[in-house]
């Protein structure tokens, strides 16, 4: 995906990327613009099944970086992967 | 090496951990194993039964799952930099025009999602299973993706996901783990973003590389332009 957001960027669409924990050295490597990355488990970026709250926040978390000032900007996702909610 | 009765050779530490990489234990939520050297995934199992013997008495399962996160990232982070086949040291950057709340966005995923009666057919194979998908997974990388248009307002129940990357079963009890429509929608409601473009996208991220860059992503860069979008989430897998 980072040869993607790398595409988008230079055809001056803006983008944000979600990635998990286990892939944090890809936005970073592959130099990409806003990145949110999240302690969730491979196939889970936004969080477990069902959890609809986790869900919420961690798209606003990551839609939120279009309105940082830096670049580039790369922010971790502050709480655990958590199940059952 | 010795050999059993049944003249098969017994199996090596090293075959047994590699079989959950698209082998006889194909598991791609530890397909990971393939990435640690023996020592390391010694202590891995190891670890985990000491884990799974304490969760026997407490019924404390979190972990369990502690355990399988904390290594993936072990495996995946480690000697990432040498492993990395493309690093770039600049940073292409839009800035966003306006405001997040009035701002179109669209959703681009590369988590192997389409709608029904939409199957993108790879290697004109018409139904591909999950299993088929996890089997071909070299020919998927080395062939370009296809990009599936995802009406916004597709019921759940007509969202479809195949993709031999990465564990799918998740996506599968709710597709919001990794195509998040209902988040975004609600965003939307809340007038947290202007509004979601009615058409989200989704592609089989395990695919070259190569031809993602060259000529297929530029593509769909001009295909997101004339939805007339703002801002674009990606959520890769």
């Amino acid at each position: 995906m980072g040869h993607v957001q790398r595409a988008f960027e230079s055809a001056g669409i803006p983008t944000v990327g979600i990635y998990i924990a286990a892939f944090e050295h890809v936005p970073r490597l592959m130099g990409v613009s806003r990145a949110l990355v999240t302690d969730h488990p491979l196939g889970r970026p936004v969080g477990a099944p069902g959890d609809h709250d986790r869900h919420r926040d961690v798209v606003r978390a990551a839609l939120e970086l279009f309105e940082s000032p830096s670049c580039p900007a790369i922010a971790t996702f502050p709480h655990p992967y958590r199940t059952g909610h | 090496m010795t050999e059993t009765n049944s003249g098969t050779p017994p199996e090596t530490f090293e075959e047994f951990r590699n079989s959950f990489f698209y082998g006889s234990r194909s598991n791609l939520d530890f397909k990971f194993l393939t990435e640690l050297d023996a020592p390391e995934a010694s202590e891995f199992f190891t670890e985990l039964l000491t884990q799974l013997s304490r969760t026997m008495d407490d019924g404390n399962a979190g972990r369990l799952i502690e355990h399988a996160r904390r290594w993936q990232q072990r495996a995946y982070g480690s000697h990432a930099e040498e492993k990395a086949r493309f690093r770039y040291d600049d940073v292409p950057h839009a800035p966003l025009k306006k405001k997040l709340s009035d701002a179109r966005v669209a959703l681009v995923t590369s988590s192997g999602h389409f709608a029904e009666g939409d199957d993108p057919r790879p290697f004109g194979v018409e139904d591909m299973t999950q299993a088929e998908a996890e089997a071909r997974i070299g020919e998927f990388l080395r062939v370009e993706p296809t990009l599936s248009t995802i009406p916004t307002g597709t019921a759940p129940g007509e969202l479809r996901v195949r993709h031999g990357g990465y564990p799918v079963a998740a996506a599968r009890l709710d597709h919001n783990v990794v195509l998040p429509l209902r988040p975004l929608l609600e965003l939307a409601a809340h007038g947290v973003i202007g509004e979601l473009s009615p058409t989200a996208y989704s592609f089989v991220g395990a695919t070259s590389q190569l031809r993602l860059r060259e000529t297929v992503a530029p593509v769909w860069a001009e295909a997101l332009r004339a939805d007339q979008v703002d801002a674009v989430l990606l959520v890769p897998v």
